[in-house]
């Protein structure tokens, strides 16, 4: 019973996950791109600081810019390490790559056993800490809203159930049960992506771009307002 | 105006027939806003004018790719929060950045993508009620739009930005402070042209009066240049220099004499007001000045617009002349302190160190600063003749807003907020330099800092001009 769930899991499942989120991303993509052009091709002015945008974008992928400022330190440096976490486990650790090979006929550079089992450590702790770093911050607190609690969370499962998976001694429950929850905990993730806060891995790279285009207006677009709303011959 | 409703593409019907019945009356408005206009005084009805005006700014603009990606991503990691003097002040969780911003995104969300439109049909609710509106109209004016936090920000979420836009669509439907309107009107469509209406003879009047005091203290004589054609500098100042800052004017007018291009600069009679409050409320305005502007460099053959002691008109002409005078057709945007900079590094002004002994710290205004536009120049300037130059903490790029920012400094009836909230950590961040003279050249700020120190006790500080003690110091021959 177990086998055949795993094998839907592993096969079929995870296709559809990965096409999922594939098809969801690129949507956003395309309609980003668009957008943007739309918006430069509108604007007067089209000098627009792309380089400085996506210099600010990498800014803070790096940790050392909020390295030198003493607010919420600890927090970012946590998240710095969730996120290299999150993105290195899946995709460099030796059994994920040879899935990929195996349906993608690709195959890559992978961590070091002992290196994925402190890094998946690591980003674990690192969920908790932000969790714990959300609830103790006032301000972080109030304005989060149920996927920033519930995202943390779900992004634990498969880092603990992989962690049992490649140590099944360490692991109190059935090796199959917690495979299974392994697979299925990080479909579900996957399918999330583009429905969530989570697409930020891909739209992240063109906030910035998007902050500077907001203010480079079309000329008359303020009186095409007015028009609209029928006060074109109204005064101030 | 019901088949105007159809042709708007992004509000549908549904969402406009699940909307509360109007609850509320304009005195009720005004009760709660007592600062704040509601000029349509149609009664109620403000969800349904609020998403006719916010679908038509998202069909003519450019805000819809950057809302649309805001709404998408927040980390709600509250960095922001760190940065801003205001919820650093109160606390209050409703002056966390994001928490502000995130008003104007929900409404975006829930009634402009079809998620959000599909989600409210499920749940049956109506989101936007006249309260959320009230609420808005009230706290995205305790923002400053200084835009401190968007530095912290890891997405980059621009709050000003934000800030602005929430303030634009709530002015479309007559939701803005009174004093910014007035203003406004009187600058654009009223008889005197400038925001402080005062006529133009009243104007040549003082200018020459500061001729005469310049004869008297200097002892040379110097003209305030107007309507001179073919010069390379148009001024624009704001308007209440004249009135209230002659010693800022007076500094401007002898620096030109000291360099010797009296006949490069030239004010015009018929526009000279270079406040522009489009820039903290309205596109449209933002526009019809910038318009102006132009209208009198073209009128007088003029090269380059320069801009007074002023944060937002300096960054209003330099930040959105490119977009409304023709792209790199664009006259060059100066600002007055880039100006006397070089002057200075030409060797052109001698500046008396032994006049100015008190110590002497300098404010940056947001406008300048926060982009990195005019950070070293004034200190450069201000050492060169200041002997007890001291620092703020922080600083630059990183500068607390004076707390009048985004031109709630003109609103007189929220001053208790200005001084004993936004402004409470710039008091002490003076108090903590001991300085004599705060150097802030934005007549903003001068004004609002002003306020700041008498409502803190701050009673020995005196806040001036870069050009005041310029003046000052100026050796002429
Ligand atoms: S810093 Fe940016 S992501 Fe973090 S809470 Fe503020 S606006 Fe949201
Ligand atoms: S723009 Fe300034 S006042 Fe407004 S939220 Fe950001 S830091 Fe606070």
């Amino acid at each position: 019973m177990l086998e055949s769930w795993i094998e839907l899991a592993r096969g079929p499942l995870l296709r559809l996950a990965l096409l999922a989120m594939a098809v969801g991303l690129l949507r956003q993509v395309l309609l980003q791109v668009w957008e943007i052009s739309w918006a430069f091709h509108r604007a007067g002015d089209q000098v627009v600081p792309w380089r400085v945008a996506l210099r600010r974008n990498l800014e803070w992928l790096l940790p050392w810019r909020y390295l030198q400022r003493k607010e919420r330190r600890a927090y970012n440096f946590t998240s710095f390490l969730f996120h290299v976490g999150v993105i290195a486990v899946p995709l460099f650790l030796a059994g994920h790559v040879a899935i990929w090979n195996q349906e993608l006929g690709l195959s890559w550079w992978t961590l070091p056993p002992a290196v994925a089992d402190w890094l998946t450590a690591i980003t674990v702790v690192a969920a908790l800490g932000l969790l714990l770093g959300r609830m103790v911050n006032s301000a972080s607190r109030v304005i989060s809203k149920f996927q920033d609690w519930a995202l943390p969370v779900l992004c634990i499962l498969p880092f603990v159930t992989g962690f049992w998976v490649a140590h099944p001694l360490w692991s109190p429950f059935d090796a199959q049960v917690v495979y299974l929850v392994h697979l299925l905990s990080a479909e579900l993730l996957l399918i999330l992506v583009p429905f969530s806060k989570l697409v930020h891995m891909v739209l992240f790279w063109v906030s910035q771009t998007s902050s500077e285009l907001g203010w480079r207006f079309p000329p008359g677009s303020g009186e095409r307002v007015r028009v609209t709303l029928g006060k074109e011959t109204e005064g101030i | 105006m019901e088949a105007e409703i159809r042709t708007l593409p992004e509000v549908s019907q549904d969402v406009l027939a699940s909307l509360r019945p109007p609850s509320l009356t304009p005195e009720k408005i005004q009760e709660r806003l007592s600062y704040i206009i509601e000029k349509d005084r149609v009664v109620g009805d403000l969800p349904r004018r609020f998403l006719e005006a916010f679908a038509a700014v998202l069909k003519h603009t450019n805000y819809r790719q950057v809302i649309d990606n805001y709404a998408r991503i927040p980390a709600r990691c509250a960095n922001c929060a760190c940065a801003c003097q205001i919820y650093q002040q109160t606390h209050d969780p409703k002056d966390v950045p994001c928490y502000r911003s995130n008003l104007l995104l929900e409404v975006y969300r829930r009634h402009f993508t079809l998620r959000g439109i599909v989600e409210g049909h499920l749940s049956g609710a109506p989101f936007l009620t006249d309260d959320l509106i009230l609420e808005m109209a009230e706290t995205y004016y305790h923002c400053t739009a200084c835009r401190r936090c968007t530095l912290e920000c890891p997405l980059g979420i621009d709050h000003g930005l934000v800030t602005h836009l929430a303030r634009y669509v709530l002015s479309e439907i007559g939701l803005v402070p009174r004093a910014l309107v007035i203003s406004t009107r009187e600058q654009l469509e009223g008889q005197t042209r400038n925001t402080s209406a005062i006529p133009w003879p009243a104007i040549a009047d003082t200018l020459e009066f500061l001729e005469e005091e310049i004869k008297d203290d200097k002892g040379v004589d110097v003209k305030f240049p107007v309507d001179q054609p073919g010069r390379e500098f148009i001024f624009f100042a704001p308007v209440s220099d004249y009135l209230m800052e002659a010693e800022t004017l007076m500094g401007i007018a002898v620096v030109f004499y000291a360099t010797g291009a009296m006949d490069s600069w030239t004010i015009s009679t018929e526009f000279l007001d270079g406040i522009n409050y489009g820039l903290f409320y309205s596109d449209w305005i933002l526009e019809r000045c910038l318009r102006e502007e132009l209208e009198q460099l073209r009128r007088l053959e003029a090269r380059k617009i320069l801009i007074g002691e002023c944060g937002h008109a300096s960054r209003s002409a330099k930040a959105f002349m490119r977009t409304f005078g023709g792209g790199e057709k664009a006259p060059p945007v100066v600002n007055i302190m880039e100006y006397t900079y070089r002057a200075l590094k030409e060797g052109k002004l001698r500046l008396d160190p032994d006049v100015i002994s008190e110590r002497v710290t300098y404010h940056d205004p947001c406008n300048l600063a926060r982009t990195g536009w005019i950070i070293d120049e004034p200190r450069e300037i201000l050492r060169s003749f200041c002997r007890d130059y001291v620092e703020m903490e922080p600083r630059g790029q990183w500068n607390l807003c004076c707390g009048g920012g985004g031109g709630t400094v003109s609103v007189d009836e929220i001053r208790p907020y200005r001084t004993g909230v936004t402004g409470v950590k710039k008091a002490e961040q003076i108090r903590a330099t001991g300085a004599h003279y705060v150097v802030a050249p934005c007549a903003n700020c001068k004004k609002q800092l002003r306020e700041v120190c008498e409502d803190n006790g701050l009673d020995d500080v005196e806040v001036v001009g870069l050009h005041d003690l310029i003046y000052k110091a100026i050796v002429l021959e």
